[in-house]
């Protein structure tokens, strides 16, 4: 039996073909409000991913970011950090111009965070924060930034508010789990892909009717499902409803899901900036902290536009890591590998992850993923 | 034979097998008709302010308390919790008699239920179930013309086994619109019967398959009602050509109440208007109208709602 086929709109670049075999993947519909569809095909002030620049990335090292026997994080030096950073990316040589590029002063901006590995793994308050003092000396009313999430509950534990300026706001899609009401009726991504019932993903509704920039601010860490949660995963499974439905035994439908979701113009044409928090990460058991022995310290942050690139990274740093402890690959997709329950033991995982959303979201256009195509540039302070 | 005593139930009653001792209790709860068994009826016809039919639970069919059950634990194709729905029995059996025995919260339920597929019910009780279930009647008389039909697009042909009887539950649960028929229908959408080389009764033992080829084959843009937001809310959409009405019950109770619930339903209506028995909320959120086609959000489902439609 065929399932429901929709008509596929706007994944269908002309990108896509060669190398994927479309007819596999699931069939996805993008609906979003018309006056972003009239954006989106005018072509017109819509900046937005890969953004101002594609194919490149910053990575900044600093041993004194984190202390991670006491796994507390260094905000002066984290600081420091994003300016190496954004200055070396934009090419300017101070701060102020080098967020001008991406934000202006009358700008909403929604700072996406990642929250889902709390307390011990998430977007960090002191880089929230470090953010937060750059777009307020662009000028930009702390009333007028948002640190965003789906969850409430996690975003509670990890507790921003004593970080940032009075008048900053924090706001959950998810007051109470399984809320609809903070996500927008009029944006959304159809598929069917497990005859669930349900087969809307809506965009988060402060994304489509208040922000006018997104910076995305995602953890550096493994996931069971995607192979890694990046620029990518944060962005789209972390703007959009119902997309657990993604997942029913080992399959998971991540691998074309996330770029699909990424390539909403709303969320696309908004969000101008990456800076991946890797002061953490987690080589095995992700997105959630389920053992500390998965707990390691890169003691870094990247910056950049293209979040295909710097996720082409994280893929890197993963496998590293996952050799040195003699942990299966990322691609592995033996069955024998797979076992349901707790991710406890490295050699078994409850799906055949799929790090190939990566390589898809380049196909969509939302980055590059050829190594050979990237500029790295790596500063160590 | 008759099972209620008296006229026609226009609407679910409670049985209330306490004698006349008891009607403080009743009237605190905004009850006001009540069916007994035949050996308190005349002791509570003396009682002023009630009005009285006699019921006999032994002649009428038994139906389990509506809700849900949460089984995380259970090897599953989904972690959607289990609903326990009665809408496939009262469908199957439009002229029958029920009696429901629903405890507590679910007596609320068990009327929206009953009221929601014109079903001849009554509803046994416990005093925590009073209340609800008196606030609920209260809402329920509000609700009206009740006599509207049921708009479906799919005919069931039922051959009365405990298979097709499976296999529709699961058509109710995924708001799959349908009506019970001894032979195909012609006008139908689609025509749907466990036997056929569609719905083979070697795949009866999962009616949830079955369920979803239903859907396939009918197709989502043809269903006439979607629900998004939830998977414990049952929908039943009722009209003539001037106007139409959406039922919504969660059956997880108003003890879990549903933040959003997103309708979508086919056909040129208007002016949707949201009703529901604790007039907490009634206002309908983002309300769009294309492709022949109406949407809108109910905020909160708290147990029960009624959207009116004109065209």
């Amino acid at each position: 039996m065929n399932r429901r086929t929709f008509l596929q709109f706007a994944t269908a670049t002309p990108l896509l073909g060669a190398s994927i075999d479309t007819a596999s993947l699931p069939k996805y519909r993008i609906v979003t409000r018309p006056e972003d569809e009239t954006a989106r095909s005018s072509g017109k002030n819509v900046p937005g991913l890969p953004g101002l620049y594609p194919g490149r990335y910053v990575r900044v090292h600093s041993e004194k970011a984190v202390d991670g026997q006491a796994n507390s994080v260094n905000a002066s030096a984290v600081s420091e950090m994003l300016s190496a950073g954004m200055r070396t990316l934009t090419g300017v040589s101070n701060d102020r111009d080098a967020w001008a590029q991406f934000i202006s002063p009358h700008d909403v901006v929604g700072i996406k965070v990642n929250c889902s590995g709390a307390p011990k793994i998430n977007s960090n308050p002191e880089l929230v924060a470090a953010i937060i003092s750059n777009l307020m000396s662009l000028d930009v009313p702390a009333h007028n930034i948002y640190i965003y999430d789906r969850f409430q509950n996690q975003m509670r534990i990890v507790d921003f508010g004593p970080h940032v300026p009075a008048g900053v706001q924090t706001a959950a899609a998810e007051d109470r789990r399984g809320s609809i009401l903070g996500y927008d009726p009029y944006t959304y991504v159809e598929v069917d892909f497990f005859g669930e019932d349900d087969t809307r993903s809506n965009l988060i509704r402060l994304v489509a009717e208040k922000f006018t920039k997104v910076i995305n601010v995602p953890t550096m860490k493994e996931h069971r499902a995607a192979g890694v949660t990046g620029c990518l995963k944060n962005l789209g499974y972390g703007n959009f409803s119902n997309v657990a439905r993604s997942h029913r035994s080992e399959k998971t439908n991540t691998y074309s899901f996330i770029g699909t979701l990424d390539s909403v113009s709303t969320l696309r044409s908004k969000t101008v900036l990456n800076i991946a928090d890797g002061l953490r990460s987690l080589w095995q058991g992700g997105p959630f902290l389920q053992a500390d022995k998965f707990l390691f310290f890169p003691k870094q942050i990247v910056v950049g536009t293209d979040p295909v690139a710097m996720d082409h990274y994280l893929i890197d740093m993963i496998e590293a890591k996952r050799r040195e402890e003699g942990a299966p690959s990322l691609f592995d997709r033996s069955r024998s590998h797979v076992r349901r329950g707790p991710e406890l033991d490295p050699n078994f995982n409850s799906f055949i992850r799929e790090p190939g959303h990566v390589e898809y979201a380049s196909h969509l256009g939302l980055g590059v993923y050829d190594k050979s195509a990237i500029k790295e540039r790596v500063i160590e302070l | 034979m008759t099972f209620f005593a008296g006229v026609l139930l226009l609407l679910p009653t409670l049985f209330w097998n306490q004698g006349p001792q008891s009607a403080n209790t009743l009237r605190q709860a905004g009850i006001h008709e009540i069916a007994v068994p035949p050996d308190l009826a005349s002791a509570w016809k003396s009682v002023s302010g009630f009005a009285i039919q006699t019921a006999d639970p032994g002649q009428l069919t038994k139906l389990p308390a509506p809700g849900i059950t949460i089984r995380n634990r259970q090897a599953s194709a989904t972690q959607a919790p289990w609903v326990v729905s009665n809408g496939w029995r009262l469908l199957r059996q439009p002229d029958g008699h029920f009696y429901y025995d629903a405890p507590g919260a679910a007596a609320a339920l068990a009327a929206a239920e009953a009221f929601m597929y014109n079903a001849q019910a009554v509803i046994h009780t416990d005093e925590a179930g009073l209340a609800p279930l008196g606030q609920m009647l209260k809402f329920l008389t509000t609700v009206g013309p009740k006599d509207l039909p049921p708009k479906v697009n799919i005919a069931f042909v039922d051959d009365g086994s405990a298979a097709s009887g499976e296999f529709m539950n699961l058509l109710v649960r995924r708001n799959l619109l349908f009506k019970v028929v001894k032979s195909p229908d012609p006008k139908a959408d689609l025509n749907v019967a466990l036997g056929e080389p569609d719905y083979p009764k070697s795949e009866a033992s999962n009616p949830a398959l079955l369920a979803e080829k239903v859907r396939a084959n009918l197709t989502d843009p043809k269903r006439l009602l979607r629900i998004y937001g939830s998977e414990v809310v049952i929908s039943r959409l009722m009209g003539t050509r001037d106007q139409g009405r959406i039922y919504l019950l969660n059956y997880a109770g108003s003890k879990y109440p549903i933040e959003g619930v997103r309708v979508k339903v086919l056909g040129n209506y208007s002016q949707p208007r949201l009703e529901n028995p604790d007039a907490s909320q009634t206002d309908l959120m983002d309300i769009s109208r294309k492709a022949n086609a109406l949407e809108f959000t109910v905020p909160q489902l708290n147990n029960f709602a009624v959207v009116n439609l004109t065209r």
